[in-house]
Formats: C-alpha cells, structure tokens, sequence
C-alpha cells in the first residue's frame, strides 16, 4: 500500500498545505468576476492614485525589448485568466471567472461607468416611475444575438422569468429585487411573473413591490435569447441550460471559438456586436494557475495582474516592454466583530480596538505599499465613496487605553485588562494567507501594549473560517467584501437579516432603505455619506484595508482603458496592435 | 490461484466500501461547505440552495443516495465546474497520466542503469557521486527546481516554453501537435525524473549489492560469462524482481496527478483541478476523485502480489 497510500493521505490532508499557495495566487491573477450580472475583474487609474506614489500610469520605455513570440501575433490578444470552467450562460455561471469570460460574450442592458453610476448598454434609455416601483428599459434598434436573431423584449422577459424559477440555483440576487409577483412564481402558484410587462418589441417594464435602486442594474444584466436557451424550458426544470453552456449565444463583443479544459477559450470577434465588429480579431483568456510573471516576461500573455507592491512594480517597469496602470479593487476589508459577546458590545471597546491596530503597518507598510487603509464600508473608488466627517482612527495607543479605562476595562495583576473578573481577550479567526501571517504578530504586540489578551486561530481556507464564525466561536474574524457594484452592496451585511449579527439599530435601517427608494445619485450619495459617517462612529465591524493592485500589459496595445466596475471588457473591443 | 483471486475481490470490495463511507464523511464533515464561501448570498439564498444541493440533509443519506447514484454509474456532477465528473476527469486525467507515465519510464530507466553501475562500482568515485546526487534531488523540494528551471531554461534562455501544454492559441495538428506537447512537457518531465530518481536509484543499488554477493554471481563469472552477460542478465533480473512490487503501486501516481507539478508548470491535469475543488468544497468532485485513487490503489496491491507470483514462483498466495 506504501505509495498509493502516501497520495490518498497526502490529497485528504496534506491539500490544505497547499490551499495557501492557492488563495495567494489570486493576487497575481485576473480578481474573478464580481457576479454573472456584473462584469469582470476591474482597474481604474482612480481618484485615490494621488495619495500614493508607487502607483502610477507607467509607459513601456522600450518596445524592442518586446518577446518574438509577442511581436508576431497582429490579430491575437492574450490575457491571462486563473481558471475558467466552462459554464458560459451568464446568471447560471458558478465560478468567477466563468464571469469573466461571459462578459466577453454578453452585453448587459444596464453598464456602469467609471463611478459605477448605471448608463445605457443594450438599453438605449430606461425611465423610472414617480413611485419608483416601476423601470421601463427601452432596447435599442436592430440589436442581434451572436447568431443573427434580432433581441426583444420577448428575450428580456424570457431571462427575468427563469431567474425566478424553484430551480434556479445560480448567485444573482434576484430574492433582493422583490420584483411584484415573483414570490408566486417561484412558489408555482403563477404562470407568470405578473410585475413584468412585454409593452412592444423593444419596451419592457418591471414593477418591484418595494423601491430598490440596485433593481436598475440587478435587472439591467445580459439578455437571454428565448429562442435558444427557451425552448426547452419547462417550470422547475432548468437542467437543459447544462447542455448549452459550451455553446453560448449573445450579444458581447466576441463568440466563444473553442474551449479547452484547464488551458485556453478562445474568443473571435462578433459581427453582430451592436457597437461594431471589435477591432482585434481574436481574443484569447489562457488559464494560468499560479505565477503569471514569467508568461508575461516571455510574452506569451498580453496583460497581467499583480499585486501593487513596490518590487513588482519596479520589476514590471524593468521588463521595459510593458504599459502599468494601477488599479484599486471594489472591496473593502474588515474584522467581523462578535457583537453577541458581552465584552464587544460596547462602541468604546470596539473603537480601542481601532485605535489600538496599527493598520498602517499592517496594511500598507508590511504590504509594501499595496494596500491603503479603510475607514468606511465603500471602496474608494466608488462614487459614495467620502472622507468628510469621517474618523480615520489614526494609530493612538494611548487613546485606545483611555477609551477602555472609560468602558470599565481596568489593567488587573497579569497585564491585561479585566471587568467584573473576567479578563479582556479577542479570540481571532484568520485563514492561512501571506496577509494573515503579517497581521497575527503585529496585532499581538499591539494589543498586549493595550492590555488586551490576542488569541489567534488560522484556518487552511476560506470555507472552514467561515463555517468557525457561523458557529460564532469568536471575537474578531477577517474578511473582505466580494466585488461591490453598488454603494448598498457594502451596507447589507448591517441589515438586521445580513452577515453582522446582533447589530440593530433603526437609524441605519432608515438611512439604508432611504438611499435605496431614490435614483437620484446626489440624493443617494448624501444618504450614504450619513450613513458612512454613522457607521465610522458605530464600527460594527473594524475596517481594515482596500488592497492596490497593478496591470501590466504589452506596450504595443493601443485603446486599452480599463473601467473599475467592468475591467478590461468595456475597452476591450477598442484594443488594437500597433506595428 | 483462482480462490485466492476471488477472495482477494472480495476483500477489495469490502475495503472500497469503508473507504468509500470514510472519504464521503471526511470531505462532507470538513467545516465550511460549498455554499458558505460565498459571500454575496443572503442568509436565505444559501439555505434554498443548499435545499436545492441537498446539502441540508444528513450525512449518511448523503451517502446513500450518492452510493445510489454511483452504483449506476453517475459520479456525480461538479458544484463548481458545472460540468458531469466523469467528463472531467476525462478531460483533464489523460494530462496528468501522459506527464506521469513518461517521467516514470524515464526515472526506472535511468535509476537501474545508475544503480547497476554504482552497485557493481561500490564505494568508487561514481558512486559516491551518485549518492551525493541521489540526496541532493531527494532534498530539494520540487517547487524550487521547477521555478529554477522555468527561470533559467525559459525565461532567461528562451529555449523551453515556461509551462501550458500547448502554444496559445495553436491550431497544429498530428505531427506538429505531438512536438509542441512534447517541447511543452519536457520541463515538468525532467523535474518529476529528478524527483524520483533518487530513492528508486539506491533501491536498484542496494538490491544489486546484495544481489552481487550471491553464489551464483560467483558460478556465473567463474563460467567464463562476459561481465556485461553476468552483471544484465543474471544479476539484474535478480535484483529487479522486488521491484516488481512497486509497479503495482505506482498505478494510483500515474492517474493522480501531481498537484505541485501541475501547478508550478500550468499543465491541464487533474492535481490541480483537485486542489481548486478543495478549497470550494465540491463535493462530486472531490468524493469521486478519491475514491478513483482509492480503487486504483486497491488493483495496484493486488496487480503487485500476482506478478510476484508469477515472477517468483517461490512465493505462495
């Protein structure tokens, strides 16, 4: 049994060894899309550049020094892609990167620009009633699907409709959207949908039973043709999609060529794309586990993602033949803070603990540079995103401990601080990363300086932390958010039903329900800077970071601009090769 | 020979049933699962889907209804590959048996041809450089001569593709296919050789020297016999018949992929898609990849103790 026996130990025990080197990987990698609806991985030359010098445009100082074996592709791009699996039907996709290749395929009715404010895609215009129950989308003309049908509102109703059914086991937050009459539906109770309306060929209307101003856009994702992922559909039964999913018809810049498991997809340009025919003929997402530099450095990919630390950026501009643009994700990092336990409760523990991290090392000195610190739930690249009246929590020991002593947390006889005889310790929760293995010896030092008691428990992955904090065995747990479009994205884990349990309060349940129930973005985003600022004081969770990270792609790309909330799919039809 | 065949089937059943209860229960016990890493899911959402998945339900119904189902064939469709696993494992284990099964030829190769020369020069400057060698490859861990070489041979001299299987975005075919996956695997083949070479090398050795010492080596030479003859045919197919042993179990190795090989050089095998279905918790995936190890590595101990047999005749089953 000797070797066999070896590997079936080594894959049921020894993979979480290796789970690391995964989760690391994602940093040199593409970020996998936000979700099906939403588009790809994202980079922006953003607002916040100006506060960091490391990131900055950079232009490729010698093309010579280009690969042969780039030089001699003129109508391919290649960019490389972690892992693509296969299920190219948008809303149904599972893994990230899927969505990243279905954007490729698919345009969305409703985009987003730079801020992530929505603006017309396939939908020329779309209209929103006084109530702001009901969104009209109007099509534009003469859109076709990849295979030469025209696309109507027949379509739209068509993808709107098989969201809402029992079995439809996809990630796209329709349950959020309340859209009228989905709930009997889904229960069968229903032929149809009754909040969605066919008015002509190209107008649709959806009426919601509550107002929500992320429905624009939940709603506003690709457009299924009836007539080829319908046909067969039956209530209940979505099985059939599964046969479809190499074959996908839509509406993107480019058609799937070829699929080749675990190593390329393979994109040609889409005559019927309603922008025009893209301008490079062939695009190319090639799987790249792992590293990623030296298919870079050998040409044999067009653009990469790396982590924004000093080294690699000074390591890319030595290449010589590579354009750097940096690029500020949508998440935002966080503690979950135990707000069940007795001790975290109260608002002035929680903030010592603020003061108390040295966030600055941890996440912008240690990291080289490639992190910035958060102080509000939104991504400094949103367009909520503010700093006025916001507290940013500047590393004050001394200010930390004043806040304990005021919350009754006395030094006691071993150092650390106790309350009715019960000491003050922080049971953490990490998963093994390079980021994890920075912060557990900082945060020690830092809050035995404060007289807190930092007990740190790391995982192999993501799953099992998550599993530890749902059975609510800790204190702190680090986390960051998944890709946010929309500024309520960041806000929801708040909500008495979300993630944060034990957090309730009124006020920001009005505030959140009021920035929903208006489109007006002035009116949204001074909502939201209310509700930023309440949440800065409040710190029902500890915000920790936003990370940085760079592009860098071969320098003969011309048109390439890459948009926060989209990635590279909004450009990509303009990118062309120079000479 | 017969009886003991069937009751070895017998016992392999039985064993692949255990294994089958354990290796379901460790995956499905392991905390987290395929819904809670996802963190755009509301509360609600993730109870419907893992309605939906089952995963709700209890464990050893799990069981049985996957036993059910596995019985019939159906291993299962992946939660995150959206795709049947058995098309997967199609897909992806070809790759990993053509890196497996060329690199094992070459390390047997090369090991019996050091070893029988170290062996028969005992203690001579070529051994003991052989030795130094043999624990210098053992030492080292594989990532580190993988991205060696990737650097030198790839990136600095440009003379082997840094990893894939093939050319992006190459439409060869037939001969011009074969060369580019034979230029493409050439660095994965030559780290997994040196990592293997080692151990197999002085297990050739030590079995030559005992094997040297014999009588009938003595009768050999003292025939009159070439050294060549004596030392090839005589003494190697003495010493190789304890490694007929390890034939068998190299069978699950060469369908299990190699997860850090596979990684470091971007190769499409199944190691990796394993370590990606760990760490999302897929079940199907994870379940039947296993248990195909776990059945290869049952046949493997059996294949291994019948050719034994019918190497040496001497050892009864």
């Amino acid at each position: 049994m000797r070797k066999g026996a070896i590997l079936l130990v080594s894959l049921l025990v020894g993979s979480s060894l290796l789970l690391n080197a995964c989760s690391d990987s994602q940093d040199d990698a593409i970020p996998p899309s936000s979700s099906t609806t939403a588009k790809g991985g994202a980079v922006t030359e953003t607002k916040v550049s100006t506060e960091q010098a490391a990131a900055q445009n950079i232009k490729a100082s010698d093309l010579s020094k280009l690969p042969d074996i780039a030089k001699q592709r003129t109508d391919t791009i290649i960019v490389g892609l972690t892992d693509p699996s296969g299920a190219f039907v948008p809303y149904f996709t599972q893994s990230g990167y899927d969505g990243n290749v279905n954007s490729q395929l698919q345009a969305s009715l409703v985009t987003t620009d730079n801020e992530g404010v929505p603006v017309p895609e396939l939908a020329e215009k779309w209209d929103i009633s006084a109530d702001n129950l009901t969104i009209t989308y109007h099509l534009r003309k003469n859109l076709k699907f990849s295979d030469g049908s025209p696309v109507t509102s027949d379509d739209v109703a068509f993808t709107w409709t098989i969201l809402h059914d029992k079995a439809y086991a996809g990630d796209t937050p329709i349950d959020v959207v309340h859209v009228k009459g989905g709930a009997d539906y889904k229960a069968g109770k229903a032929s149809t949908v009754t909040g969605i309306k066919v008015i002509d060929p190209l107008t649709i209307s959806v009426t919601l039973d509550q107002p929500n101003a992320t429905a624009l856009t939940t709603l506003g994702g690709p457009v299924l043709s009836k007539a080829y992922y319908g046909k067969d559909y039956k209530f209940g039964q979505l099985d059939y999609i599964k046969k479809l999913y190499l074959a996908p018809v839509g509406t993107g810049p480019y058609k799937l060529e070829k699929f080749i498991p675990g190593q390329e997809v393979r994109f040609v340009a889409n005559e019927y794309y309603y922008k025009g025919i893209p301008k490079t003929k062939h695009f190319i997402y090639k799987t790249s586990e792992g590293d990623t530099w030296q298919y870079l450095e050998t040409g044999e990919i067009d653009f990469a993602s790396f982590s924004a630390t000093q080294e690699n950026i000074d390591k890319l501009k030595g290449l010589g033949f590579v354009n750097v643009i940096p690029y500020t994700p949508s998440t935002y990092g966080y503690l979950q803070v135990n707000l069940e336990h007795e001790q975290l409760k109260d608002k002035k523990v929680r903030q010592a603990i603020t003061y108390g991290l040295d966030r600055q090392s941890i996440y912008v000195d240690a990291a080289q540079g490639a992190g910035e610190v958060a102080n509000i739930p939104s991504s400094p690249i949103s367009w909520a995103y503010t700093q006025d009246g916001i507290n940013p929590y500047k590393y004050d020991p001394e200010k930390a401990k004043q806040l304990l002593d005021e919350a009754g947390w006395k030094v006691g006889s071993s150092g650390i601080r106790e309350k009715n005889g019960k000491k003050l310790t922080l049971h953490y929760l990490g998963f093994k990363s390079k980021s994890t293995d920075i912060f557990i010896p900082i945060a020690k030092e830092n809050f035995q300086a404060i007289g807190i008691d930092f007990q740190p428990e790391v995982f192999a992955d993501f799953n099992a932390l998550v599993s530890k904090v749902e059975s609510k065995d800790y204190d702190l747990a680090s986390f960051s958010t998944p890709m946010l479009s929309d500024p309520s994205d960041g806000l929801s884990m708040f909500l008495p039903t979300g993630e944060v349990k034990g957090y309730d309060n009124p006020k920001f349940i009005e505030l959140y329900n009021k920035a929903l129930a208006t489109s007006d973005i002035e009116a949204r985003k001074r909502t939201y800077k209310e509700i930023f600022q309440l949440i800065n004081d409040e710190l029902p969770v500890i915000f920790t970071n936003y990370k940085k990270t760079v592009y860098g792609y071969n320098g003969r790309i011309e048109n390439l601009s890459i948009s926060p909330f989209n990635g590279i799919s909004s450009s990509l039809p303009e990118w062309s090769l120079s000479k | 020979m017969s009886t003991y065949i069937s009751k070895r089937l017998i016992y392999m059943l039985i064993i692949l049933l255990a294994a089958s209860l354990l290796v379901f229960s460790l995956y499905a016990l392991t905390p987290g699962d395929f819904i809670s890493g996802n963190l755009k899911l509301s509360p609600e959402r993730k109870a419907e889907l893992r309605e939906i998945y089952g995963l709700n339900q209890p464990l050893l119904e799990r069981y049985f209804i996957w036993m059910k189902n596995a019985l019939h064939g159906d291993f299962g469709y992946s939660l995150a590959q959206q795709t049947p696993v058995l098309t997967l494992f199609n897909q992806y284990i070809w790759n990993s048996f053509l890196l497996a099964i060329v690199s094992t030829f070459m390390t047997w190769l090369i090991a019996v041809i050091i070893g029988v020369n170290a062996a028969y020069k005992q203690y001579s400057w070529f051994d003991t450089l052989v030795m130094v060698g043999t624990f210098a490859a053992m030492s080292i861990p594989s990532f580190f001569i993988g991205l060696f070489l990737i650097k030198v041979l790839a990136v600095d001299l440009k003379w082997l593709p840094p990893g894939g299987m093939l050319a992006t975005g190459s439409n060869a075919t037939g001969l011009a296919y074969l060369r580019e996956v034979v230029h493409h695997m050439t660095l994965p083949v030559i780290v997994m050789t040196l990592l293997g070479l080692g151990s197999l090398t002085r297990y050739f050795r030590s079995n030559m020297i005992d094997v040297i010492k014999q009588d009938y080596i003595r009768t050999a030479r003292a025939k009159g016999l070439t050294e060549r003859k004596v030392l090839f045919t005589h003494a190697l197919r003495n010493a190789l018949l304890p490694a007929i042993t390890l034939v068998g179990f190299e069978l699950p190795a060469l369908f299990g992929g190699s997860l850090i090989i596979e990684k470091i050089f971007n190769w499409p095998g199944i190691g990796q898609l394993y370590m990606q279905s760990f760490g999302l918790r897929d079940y199907p995936l994870l379940v039947g990849f296993t248990m195909l190890i776990a059945v290869l590595t049952v046949i493997g101990t059996l294949l291994s103790d019948i050719l034994y047999h019918i190497a040496d005749p001497r050892v009864k089953l």
